[in-house]
């Protein structure tokens, strides 16, 4: 899918501006602090309805202002569509072709963007919640089962953490029933376990052959899914669930005198690595970057092998942190196959990577001019 | 400006129901000033029959102006079947469906930790009692399908299955008159796996 034009209306340091783009490769070019990464982020709420950046919508709206519009055209297959965001101080409003949704989970969908900012180096460096965390929102928009049983192991396992606090603290343990927590949490856990170990395995068929792309081949990547029980791709369910169960027999006493639920998908991670060796250990900030595009880069694989649709990709001030050959490899991977945006303070060391004439936007103070060349 | 006393009252009253915020309490004080006298009697009135005439049948614990209620002391009943609730209006429920002529027995809530109700906490011993001092067949459990129903429907089953009853779980699935198309992915899951041969 690509994004044929946009328009906004005070929205950020914009108090109107129309844009339209290309197909292939769109450069937000511009000194710092002139409305680059602000542009960027409009892309993002126009799809996603929200922003990656703030919590309050009201920062959205420029200074002063009482309202805020970003509307763009879509163009899918042979459609085109046009979607339209409005924020006022009493809320939001999102339209698909002109009709309001009144379901936010209706609005979504229609315009898919992956964005790739410098935060997202927290996937590989941060701690294992950000990559779980990870896992639970990609396969949460994905698959509507995985959904409910992560909502329903989280459920137990509160009521199983508690009941162990309660035991801790000396209340009389009714063995049945702390069974029952115990084969409840068992039960949801192999179906979260499943669907994770399935997921991450996926994930690994698209990011390796683009990790070595991106790195001249020098390094391979897998991706690890590491838990308090062995997960191979023939393990079933019932087999999971015995596997649970029988580990949390080993851990009995210690979870009785810690008062918590010490095992679990809850607790689980994935890993990386690069020419076997644990990437967020021993790899170097170089590897830790190509590791974190890699994965992003292969969510747009998957996006295409679920929806039918490229999304659109938005690199947010990356390639500075990139060196050169993984500059040049990343764009290539992206070229004549996504509609990418990406936002930067110089053109030198680009360009000449290009093999498509990319439209050069200059931004400066809140406008936008193309660059004519 | 402060409301004059007795309307301040009558809103704090007002929000001790559920749903009631202090907007909704101000609008009904205000309207009562306006109801005829009779009308406001009988709604006092109401209220507190509802709490004094009301008790807790003593075997099945649903809420009755007699005790035993009128279910448990109706002899032309099925006494080998119980169905087991969690609260007073599903025996209300079931008994619309004018179809079980069983016996009920309501545990007023479900085992939750993070709530503090344990076994002892409901209306569990009450039940277990009943089942040895009765001629019982079968024990249907119809808890909510949520995870502490479901947790609680487990572990009445396990206390009751070894005395030699037959324990029964409420269906999962479509409802009835429903489309197929417009079902969620777990609702029809469900369903799937709780097929029978036709």
């Amino acid at each position: 899918m690509f994004l044929e034009a946009i328009e906004l209306k005070n929205y950020r340091n914009y108090e109107k501006v129309e844009v339209s783009f290309s197909n292939g490769i769109n450069i937000f070019l511009g000194e710092n602090a002139q409305g680059k990464t602000n542009l960027m982020e409009s892309l993002y709420v126009l799809a996603m309805s929200r922003s990656h950046r703030t919590t309050n919508d009201k920062e959205l709206i420029r200074w002063q202002a009482d309202f805020a519009k970003i509307s763009g055209r879509v163009q899918k297959k042979n459609s085109s569509f046009p979607l339209e965001i409005v924020l006022s101080k009493k809320g939001k409003k999102a339209r698909f072709n002109h009709l309001e949704q009144k379901k936010l989970s209706d609005y979504i969908g229609h315009l898919n963007v992956i964005l790739f900012a410098p935060e997202d180096l927290s996937l590989v460096k941060g701690s294992p919640s950000v990559r779980r965390k990870f896992l639970d929102m990609e396969m949460g928009q994905m698959s509507g089962i995985y959904l409910h049983h992560l909502v329903q192991y989280q459920k137990i396992l509160k009521q199983r953490n508690h009941y162990l606090k309660q035991i801790k603290q000396g209340r009389k343990v009714d063995e049945v029933f702390l069974d029952i927590l115990t084969e409840q949490l068992s039960l949801e856990g192999a179906e979260v376990l499943k669907e994770r170990y399935r997921f991450t395995k996926r994930l690994e068929t698209w990011a390796r052959p683009i990790h070595s792309e991106i790195s001249s081949h020098k390094e391979e990547l897998t991706i690890h899914y590491q838990s308090s029980v062995s997960v191979q791709s023939e393990t079933d369910k019932d087999q999971l669930f015995t596997d649970l169960i029988n580990n949390f027999k080993k851990i009995k006493k210690r979870e009785r005198e810690q008062g918590t639920t010490l095992a679990g998908p809850h607790r689980d991670d994935m890993l990386f690595y690069v020419n076997e060796k644990n990437v967020q250990t021993y790899g170097s900030q170089g590897q830790q970057r190509t590791t974190a595009l890699s994965i992003k880069l292969a969510e747009i694989d998957l996006m295409k092998e679920m929806t039918g649709e490229y999304p659109l990709l938005l690199l947010d001030d990356v390639l500075s942190e990139l060196d050169d050959e993984r500059q040049t490899h990343l764009l290539k991977a992206i070229q004549n196959k996504v509609q990418t945006f990406l936002t930067t303070t110089s053109l030198s060391g680009i360009k000449h990577k290009l093999i498509d004439v990319p439209k050069i936007f200059r931004i400066t103070d809140g406008q936008v001019e193309m660059e004519s060349e | 400006m402060h409301y004059p006393e007795p309307i301040s009252q009558l809103m704090d009253s007002f929000m001790k129901l559920p749903g009631i915020g202090e907007k909704t309490a101000s609008r009904l004080a205000f309207y009562t000033i306006n109801m005829r006298e009779e009308d406001v009697t009988s709604f006092a009135k109401a209220l507190i029959s509802v709490k004094r005439d009301l008790q807790y049948c003593s075997i099945c614990g649903n809420i009755t102006e007699n005790d035993p209620c009128d279910i448990c002391e109706d002899k032309r009943r099925d006494r080998s079947t119980i169905i087991v609730v969690e609260h007073p209006k599903e025996v209300i429920s079931l008994e619309k469906m004018n179809d079980f002529k069983g016996l009920y027995h309501v545990l007023h809530g479900v085992l939750s930790p993070i709530e503090g109700t344990g076994p002892e906490d409901i209306n569990i011993p009450t039940l277990i009692k009943r089942l040895q001092d009765e001629e019982v067949k079968e024990v249907i459990l119809a808890t909510n399908a949520t995870a502490e129903g479901e947790a609680t429907a487990m572990y009445l089953s396990r206390l009751i299955k070894p005395a030699g009853i037959k324990v029964t779980r409420l269906a999962h699935g479509l409802s009835v008159g429903s489309d197929i198309e417009y079902a969620d992915e777990m609702t029809l899951l469900k369903a799937v796996e709780g097929r029978r041969e036709i």
